[in-house]
């Protein structure tokens, strides 16, 4: 029963974690990651900063299909 | 022991893919159950996917996964983020599939459920997937390069320029063959015009918040939105049975083109996070959960297919769209099948964010065999009504007449049984005036989708909420499509006009934005006025236009995978790309040449204007119509001159792609790949990108 609720719980998890990568929920937190792994002297955008400048580069190139 | 397991699964999936194949080819007499269908598209996608890709992944791409992908190597957070192979088949799998393979195989439904149905599968597997897989491996060896950037370094400088303007032509045509769609599916309809019209603000509420409360957070923001939008279908009933309400949201098909030339105009000139975002996300949402549900329906359901396997309009007088089976099964199914658009996506975004070249199969193979079975669920659910209720629907009253009673007399006289009222009780059941004369596919894959969600929730009941719902996610994906296209249709427009003019290539000057914006948008918003005034419905001409400049797109990606695939020395596999763009070839050659040249004024672009020429000579058009009817003749002529451009494109590359792969085979060239350099993987063979989550 205890490893079926931590089944449970981890598959939960997995899913929520997939959902907010599916839709961009945590595409900031992705940035700041890799953020932190590059040296350089760039700035490190906001979160408002980085939301509109994320989706001027997606909505300039195609990304919908027929 | 577990070999021999493996074996006999395999072998009864394949026995029970055949049988449920059988069944469906060879089935006469009563209606066949929609099971089948399910049974012969999964176990085919099943062995298709387990062999073919395997096949392809092994001896001719050689995936290796000791090597570095592009978003390993550039990994910043923006355009190259490593993702999980699921999240990334996600983003794929929403990103490719649009409108296209839920209406092709409605408007193919034409011809009886059999031919499309195959095509579908086999369309799929066998071209469709391969052109996506590859496409997206060449990709990725290219450090996520574009398709025309491929076809200007593989192929010739030409071929680079080509692919620019035939996808420059598609999304022209798409996005006025799409806007269509909606037309035919609001005009007189205030229920669903208002629904449509709720997602404005509800897009720009959104897009305040996601800019300004909390930014990015695109979860919580998108449920708020997608339960405000469900609020508006169910609200759309009391607008339309408000007199004066009901007036403000009915329109005719001239006015709303109009709208909708507005909205692509707007979308396209202000900012993204305003209007165009939200609405896409709001899109996604709804799209993945309605395309679940539908598979769902069906499964429970169980529909029987009303429509017989082939009908007499396999010989090409159709009412819904002229031509017969080969070649126009292929060019209106297309995108469910094989479409040249998707080359964009496997060679723009997925590329960038793929973490192993074996997640190449699953992404780019894989996904497309989940869109195939969304243009099979659609051709369920179209082929599960009546086939007099079918005709009613999406023939135009040129053919059939506009009343109840003239189209149920044309329609039976076809041999498919229809009375007046049957029609008159459907629009009433669903909350519509009338259900007639709705060429586009989008009314008819409402009232199939309908008909299945309220047996499954609600019965009849809920009719009308599960038609608006269904039209309202129709519409409402639509016009992601087209707004999201009218702006990308800018940029390019802008990147090929400041070859001409320097100031219109900078994307943050203003007046450019206006200019290129505006050309844009008269461009689709003229062939999109041509359709709506069209005596044969505007579907006739536009998507066999769209289906023939989609294919040759198509065809493109094709070529520069063979190209490619040449330049890799695997010739004994050549035939993989070589036999589909044999067929795409084939298919498109003989398309367009019966557009533009058959004798049959229905087919052929000259012949209707020819037709139409000479009935004004004999004095047989009132004197009030002989400008429209000339008009009418200058469109079909502008129709004949675009697919004999598109035509002659792809030609030119084909004569330049066959010297070179000439060359390459007789040794008079040297082959010159241009992948980026091999870079070794600095992963662990077991990470799957979870590492960079939030957790």
């Amino acid at each position: 029963m205890h490893r079926a609720a931590k089944f449970a719980k981890r598959s939960l998890r997995r899913f929520w974690r997939g959902l907010r990568e599916w839709c961009g929920d945590a595409a900031y937190e992705r940035y700041l990651h890799a953020r932190g792994r590059q040296d350089g002297e760039q700035r490190t955008l906001s979160a408002e900063e980085f939301y509109v400048e994320q989706i001027n580069r997606r909505y300039s190139r195609p990304n919908r299909c027929c | 022991m577990k070999r021999a397991l493996k074996f006999i699964f395999w072998l009864g999936v394949a026995i029970a893919g055949a049988g449920a194949l059988g069944a469906i080819a060879l089935h006469r007499g009563e209606p066949l159950n929609a099971t089948w269908f399910v049974v012969a598209a999964v176990c085919c996608y099943m062995v298709a996917y387990r062999f073919y890709s395997a096949f392809i992944a092994a001896r001719l791409l050689a995936l290796d996964d000791t090597r570095a992908t592009p978003a390993e190597i550039h990994d910043d957070g923006r355009d190259f983020v490593p993702t999980n192979k699921w999240v990334l088949f996600g983003h794929h799998f929403a990103a490719i599939a649009g409108p296209g393979p839920l209406i092709g195989p409605t408007l193919a439904a034409q011809f009886g459920y059999l031919p499309g149905t195959l095509w579908l599968i086999a369309g799929a597997a066998l071209a469709g997937c391969v052109q996506d897989f590859i496409i997206l491996f060449c990709s990725i060896r290219r450090d996520g390069k574009t398709l025309g950037q491929m076809a200007r370094e593989e192929v010739s400088a030409r071929g680079g320029l080509i692919a620019q303007l035939a996808v420059l032509a598609i999304m022209v045509i798409l996005l006025a063959v799409v806007a269509l769609v909606v037309v035919n599916a609001l005009k007189s309809s205030p229920w669903a015009t208002f629904t449509l019209a709720m997602t404005i603000p509800i897009a720009l509420l959104l897009g305040v918040y996601l800019r300004f409360v909390r930014p990015g957070r695109v979860l919580e923001a998108s449920l708020f939105g997608v339960a405000l939008v469900l609020f508006a279908v169910v609200a759309g009933q009391w607008v339309a049975v408000s007199p004066s309400w009901s007036r403000a949201f009915t329109f005719g098909g001239v006015s709303l083109v109009f709208v909708i030339i507005a909205y692509g105009f707007a979308a396209a000139v202000l900012p993204v996070w305003l209007l165009l975002a939200p609405r896409d996300y709001l899109s996604a949402f709804i799209k993945t959960g309605a395309i679940f549900s539908l598979a769902a329906g069906i499964l429970l359901v169980r529909p029987q297919m009303m429509m017989p396997p082939l009908t007499r309009f396999i010989d090409g007088t159709g009412p819904v769209f002229a031509g017969k089976i080969f070649p126009f099964c292929f060019i209106t199914i297309a995108c469910g099948a094989i479409s040249g658009f998707h080359s964009l996506i496997s060679s723009g975004t997925t590329p960038k964010m793929i973490l192993r070249e074996s997640h190449s199969r699953l992404i780019g193979y894989g996904a497309m065999l989940l869109e195939s079975f969304v243009g099979v669920m659609a051709m369920v659910a179209a082929c599960a009504m009546p086939p007099g209720v079918y005709f009613a629907i999406n023939s135009p009253s040129s053919i059939v007449g506009s009343t109840a009673e003239s189209v149920a007399a044309t329609i039976s006289g076809w041999g498919y049984h229809l009375d007046a009222q049957t029609m008159t009780n459907l629009a009433h059941s669903v909350g519509e005036q009338t259900l007639l004369n709705r060429a586009g596919g989008a009314p008819s894959l409402a009232v199939g989708m309908a008909q299945i969600f309220s047996n499954t929730i609600g019965g009849e009941r809920l009719l009308s909420i599960w038609y608006h719902f269904a039209i309202m996610f129709e519409a409402l994906f639509i016009l992601t499509v087209l707004d999201a296209g009218t702006r990308v249709g800018r940029f390019m427009v802008q990147e090929l006009g400041g070859r001409v003019w320097k100031p219109l290539g900078r994307t943050g000057w203003m007046p450019g934005i206006l200019l290129s914006s505006a050309i844009i948008v008269g461009t689709w918003g003229y062939f999109l006025y041509q359709g709506v005034v069209d005596p044969l419905g505007g579907i006739n001409s536009l998507w066999p236009l769209f289906g023939i400049a989609n294919q040759l797109l198509a065809t493109v990606a094709l070529v520069v995978a063979t190209s490619i695939l040449l330049k890799m020395k695997r010739l004994r596999w050549i035939w993989v790309t070589l036999v589909p763009t044999a067929w795409l070839v084939a298919v498109t050659m003989t398309a367009s040449y019966q557009k533009i040249f058959a004798p049959n004024p229905d087919l052929g672009f000259l012949s209707k204007a020819n037709s139409l020429a000479a009935q004004i000579a004999a004095g047989q058009i009132p004197v009030a119509k002989i400008a429209e009817t000339q008009r009418l003749i200058f469109n079909q002529r502008l129709d004949a001159v675009v697919t004999a451009t598109l035509a002659l494109m792809i030609l030119v590359l084909l004569v330049e792609a066959v010297a070179q792969w000439y060359s390459i085979l007789s040794r008079r060239r040297e082959p010159v790949l241009h992948e980026a350099p091999y870079v070794a993987t600095q992963w662990a063979p077991g990470f799957t990108g979870v590492a960079h989550g939030d957790d």
